[in-house]
């Protein structure tokens, strides 16, 4: 009996709390978008919920936003699209953790006859089109495009002569492997170029720091490292900076995040290739909006992206 | 013997009434299954993980057995094989899985923590290697229909969930096997006295809880319509906590499946009203981190009032 009486007072608490965030789809006619994030303990999709939130503000929209606890758990996210589409909502934006798990949860939304916004990472064509998912579009940057950009930078700046270790995303997700094949592409051409390892460090700062450490151990002649997302690239400065190697190993991240512009201002790393999620996370709002009001919109809209290095740094 | 049991029942009573008032989506048929069907998979794996506790101990590898059988299976059914094979050797590895924990706890005379620890390694290890880290994708109809499928307007996984729960809530209850889950619990040493052969029937608690992480990674393969060698992560942790609220003791000997699945029904209400209330993600973890440490609170305080 106890126990009910604290659950009771546990709960209580937390509805205080949630009454006020609760924005209340019944009395207002205002719509209701819905954006599901990977993960909201990355600065990258705070700044998407940031252009996402300024843009459903200005738009006159409700905007709920959730989020797993961890960016691999698709389980998780597909429990928050079914627990969404209770609510009522009326357009989905996400951000998929796997391209072809996420097909499930959409099967959900389309059954609901929620329109669907793809923002970030892109769903898997053909697991799509077998389930008879139909997205609107789909918003993000060319990953592809950005690790060639990182690719043709190091030829710039090697003069064609690098020896490169590369720090991979999770194995099978769509963002890195694009990444990679972009970077891969790019640096094909160059006979003085040679990729002597390249290993998943699973987007993480901690296992970026561990991973290169361990490079570095069996291939001490690398001179430059490419991590397919930031934090991977500022664990690999750390590992380079406990080798004693600082400055002499050039660092070309992904996603320009703070952090990574701090070094590259201090000279730790070279360049990173920005992203503007704050931009997608605005566009994908307004493209649910337009979709809501049944204006039509293109399958797919690109997000700038743009290389930032000491030069360019504002 | 059940007045704990059914103080978690008027807790998840409590906590449906309280999301009742607070949105007006939370009661309604549709979400309710809803609710049902997510808890399924967690159920599911606690009911191995309240098999282990009875008796004593604790399983930490169910999340990467949950994985391990998930690829496996994924695989088998992939390179064309009858759907009922790949099922049969899913469960095989995750029973092989829980018998050499339970062998190597009961044998080897390890702990349990350490032993499952170490498992938990070696299994995601695996899936990791047999998959090269890659998802297997892509199943036909026939094997989704364990997720998809509806037998009037109730879920398949929550079908499976409750014929779990049968089966199990009959050995634990009605069998010499269930009744020395307790006993081992009880008092280890008592009931090797007494002519129990301790090491088997530990052995077998281990492969009964491998056998049920396999059974949900067949539920979580068929709604994912994929198999990640990633799945399951923190499972042993959600499992531990719907088997803990249901008021089953760590110390062992004490609780019931009833109690688990209550459990797994109060964590699975608590992430969906969480939810439809559009709580922060942030937040949500407070909120189910407070609701397992208040559960256990209470389970030691109301032990040490028994006792004096």
């Amino acid at each position: 009996m106890k126990r009910s009486f604290v659950l009771i007072l546990a709960l209580a608490a937390c509805s205080l709390s949630c009454n006020r965030e609760a924005p209340d789809a019944t009395k207002s006619s205002k719509p209701t978008v819905a954006l599901v994030l990977k993960t909201l303990n990355h600065p990258f999709f705070v700044d998407m919920r940031r252009g996402a939130q300024e843009a459903a503000d200005r738009l006159g929209v409700n905007l709920q936003v959730q989020a797993a606890e961890r960016e691999i758990d698709v389980e998780k996210q597909m429990q928050i699209v079914e627990n969404l589409i209770q609510t009522g909502i009326q357009a989905l934006a996400i951000t998929p953790s796997g391209s072809r798990e996420i097909v499930s949860a959409l099967v959900k939304a389309r059954d609901a006859k929620v329109p669907i916004v793809v923002v970030d990472t892109r769903v898997d064509e053909k697991a799509a089109a077998d389930a008879g998912v139909h997205t609107e579009t789909f918003v993000g940057s060319d990953n592809y495009e950005g690790g060639k950009l990182a690719g043709d930078y190091l030829l710039k700046v090697s003069g064609g002569k690098a020896r490169v270790g590369i720090l991979e995303g999770i194995p099978g997700h769509e963002t890195g492997d694009s990444r990679l094949r972009g970077f891969r592409d790019a640096v094909k051409a160059a006979p003085g170029v040679s990729i002597v390892a390249s290993q998943p460090a699973n987007w993480e700062r901690d296992q970026g720091f561990n991973v290169f450490q361990n490079m570095l151990q069996a291939h001490p002649e690398i001179d430059s490292v490419f991590a397919c997302s930031d934090l991977m690239a500022l664990g690999a400065i750390e590992a380079i900076a406990a080798a004693g190697r600082t400055g002499k190993i050039r660092v070309i991240g992904f996603d320009a995040l703070d952090d990574a512009k701090k070094a590259i201002g201090e000279g730790t790393m070279a360049a990173s290739v920005a992203q503007f999620p704050s931009e997608m996370g605005r566009v994908a709002i307004e493209s649910a909006v337009k979709v809501i009001r049944g204006e039509t919109v293109p399958a797919q809209i690109k997000v700038r992206l743009e290389l930032v290095t000491k030069e360019n740094l504002q | 013997m059940h007045a704990r049991q059914f103080g978690t029942l008027i807790g998840l009573a409590v906590l449906c009434a309280i999301l009742w008032i607070l949105t007006p989506y939370f009661l309604t048929v549709s979400n309710l299954l809803n609710v049902a069907e997510q808890t399924s998979i967690n159920a599911i794996v606690a009911v191995g993980m309240t098999f282990v506790i009875l008796s004593g101990g604790i399983d930490l590898s169910v999340g990467s057995i949950v994985a391990l059988s998930g690829v496996v299976l994924g695989v088998s059914l992939k390179s064309d094989q009858p759907m009922l094979v790949a099922l049969v050797v899913a469960a095989l590895v995750g029973l092989a899985c829980g018998l050499c924990n339970g062998a190597l706890v009961s044998w080897g005379g390890l702990p349990p923590f350490i032993v499952t620890l170490g498992t938990m390694s070696i299994a995601r290890g695996a899936a990791l290697l047999y998959t090269e880290g890659r998802p297997v994708s892509g199943f036909d109809a026939g094997f989704r229909a364990l997720a998809t499928g509806r037998a009037g307007f109730i879920p398949a996984p929550v079908i499976v969930m409750l014929l779990v729960y049968l089966a199990a809530h009959f050995v634990l209850t009605r069998t010499t096997f269930g009744r020395y889950v307790y006993a081992i619990g009880g008092n280890e040493e008592a009931t090797r006295l007494s002519g129990v052969a301790i090491r088997f029937h530990k052995t077998m608690i281990y492969g009964v809880s491998g056998l049920m992480s396999a059974v949900a990674a067949i539920i979580l393969t068929a709604r994912l319509n994929s198999a990640q060698p990633i799945a399951g992560m923190m499972y042993e942790l959600d499992a531990i906590a719907a088997t803990v609220i249901g008021g089953t003791s760590l110390m062992g000997g004490e609780g019931s499946l009833g109690g688990t699945l209550v459990g797994a029904l109060i964590m699975g209400v608590l992430r969906n009203g969480l939810n439809l209330l559009g709580v922060s993600s942030f937040l949500q973890q407070i909120v189910i981190g407070g609701v397992i440490v208040v559960a256990v609170l209470l389970d030691t305080i109301l032990k040490r009032r028994k006792s004096t």
